[in-house]
């Protein structure tokens, strides 16, 4: 108990006095999962619309794929883009393997089912008459479509911070696809990991604080959006 | 548009069939009334007049001469808008719903304009800031009526615009829809109760059996029915 204290003490002191590792560390995290949930959340939430508004041969199929994607283990996800990225796979010419984009690859792969699978249930949440109002009301499909998404802001906002905070938290993919480099790939997760194997507690809790800091704040602003929006329905 | 068509329209979901063989025809400035069973097809028929259904097979004719059904349906969503039975309000204020159905070029002092105009015409101005996801049944059709209206369409169509509503709210709504017509907007209104549309129906259509079978034709006065024996006629 009192070596917990002490660890954690450190690790408040590291996170205040500025120390130009961590706050590295946790910049490469912030900037490798947001360009991650940037860049899959557009055809994320489309793939949603389409499985809730179109109706195609292996539609339901397709629902059930990503559901089932939501329960593979990050480390699963890496080891697949692995073997893609690495030298002797099918993308091994693009010589990825072990810089921040493969790592964006990975996060973007864990988050797309997520984004899908939960924007699925937000679109389906919708009323159908608000597209067929705004359609009439001659809206074209894409204003039509960021009418819905308006309409749905709640669970659409909710899909998007709980990718956000997948990623972020991962460990696996990062470790695999990244290499855990100092200054280069070494983010939040990968860090705790190594870190703590080495028996350096005091940086894995600065560390751990900063994640669990993230997490709550997600989780108030998701509720303070939320509030909101029962005052207005 | 003075003058619009459907012909031979067919429908069917699953294995039933809804429309089997209906026609009809929307005029400006004239209002008909649909009045059928449940599930007689009334909503569908009006659905794919507004271009939100496509029909198995028919015809528009609005002298475009025979074409695919995406283009009939650009055409037929640009001149008509379909009213729900309790219409749809986005989230925002009653403002923000009449603002939707302006085109986004509008220029801005028009924008303000057109919204005055409509908030005036629906006689929404107390509520013109509330949340219109707030308001009553009656509220809501107005600010419904007048948001279709903003739209400035050839054709509207209503599906039971008065159910459940008060006699007071059902009056207001009246006026707008005589308002309507008087505009020269084709009117179709589908309807449980055409006792409350007399006055304002130039021809009553009986939709039974998937087909529009009679067609009572009524004056502008409710006393002036003519019974349904003297003009009942099969449309095909």
């Amino acid at each position: 108990m009192e070596s917990l204290l002490s660890a954690s003490g450190q690790a408040i002191h590291l996170l205040f006095k500025g120390d130009a590792e961590l706050w590295n560390i946790i910049w490469i995290s912030f900037r490798v999962s947001s360009l991650a949930i940037l860049l899959a959340a557009l055809p994320a939430l489309l793939t949603a619309f389409l499985l809730s508004y179109s109706r195609f041969p292996g539609r339901r199929f397709l629902i059930s794929i990503f559901s089932t994607l939501l329960s593979v283990p990050a480390v699963v996800v890496g080891l697949t883009l692995y073997l893609v990225l690495s030298r002797h796979g099918p993308l091994g010419d693009l010589k990825l393997l072990f810089t921040q984009t493969a790592m964006i690859l990975g996060q973007i792969a864990l988050c797309f089912p997520i984004l899908v699978a939960m924007g699925h249930v937000a679109f389906q949440s919708a009323d159908k008459r608000a597209w067929e109002t705004a359609r009439t009301l001659g809206a074209g499909p894409g204003r039509a479509l960021l009418t819905i998404m308006r309409e749905v802001r709640f669970g659409l906002l909710a899909a998007l911070l709980a990718a956000y905070g997948r990623i972020i938290a991962e460990v696996g993919a990062s470790m695999m696809l990244g290499g855990n480099i100092l200054h280069y790939t070494r983010n939040i997760p990968t860090a705790i990991a190594l870190e703590t194997s080495k028996g350096e507690f005091a940086q894995g809790i600065a560390l751990g604080l900063v994640l669990l800091i993230l997490a709550f704040s997600l989780n108030a602003s998701l509720q303070y959006f939320q509030g909101k929006g029962q005052l207005v329905s | 548009m003075s003058h619009i068509e459907f012909t031979n329209l067919h429908k069917h979901f699953g294995h039933r069939q809804i429309l089997t063989g209906t026609d009809l025809a929307l005029t400006s400035g004239q209002c008909s009334l649909l009045s059928g069973a449940n599930g007689a097809g009334k909503s569908t028929l009006l659905r794919i007049c507004a271009g939100l259904e496509k029909p198995d097979m028919g015809e528009v004719n609005i002298g475009l001469g025979r074409q695919a059904w995406k283009r009939y349906r650009c055409m037929l969503q640009a001149e008509a808008v379909y009213l729900h039975q309790q219409p749809y309000m986005f989230d925002g204020s009653v403002i923000q719903n009449l603002a939707y159905a302006l085109p986004g070029s509008t220029p801005r002092a028009r924008h303000r304009l057109r919204i005055s105009e409509a908030l005036a015409w629906a006689e929404l101005e107390s509520i013109a800031s509330n949340s219109a996801k707030t308001l009553s049944g009656g509220e809501r059709q107005r600010v419904a009526i007048a948001r279709a209206w903003l739209r400035e369409p050839a054709i509207m169509l209503l599906d039971e615009p008065t159910t459940n509503m008060d006699q007071e709210a059902r009056r207001r709504t009246m006026q707008l829809l005589h308002s309507l017509k008087q505009q020269g907007i084709a009117l179709l209104i589908a309807s449980h109760d055409p006792e409350h549309f007399y006055s304002l129906t130039n021809h009553w259509l009986e939709l039974s059996s998937g087909r529009i079978e009679n067609v009572l034709f009524v004056s502008e006065q409710a006393d002036n029915v003519i019974p349904l024996a003297q003009s009942q006629r099969a449309i095909q």
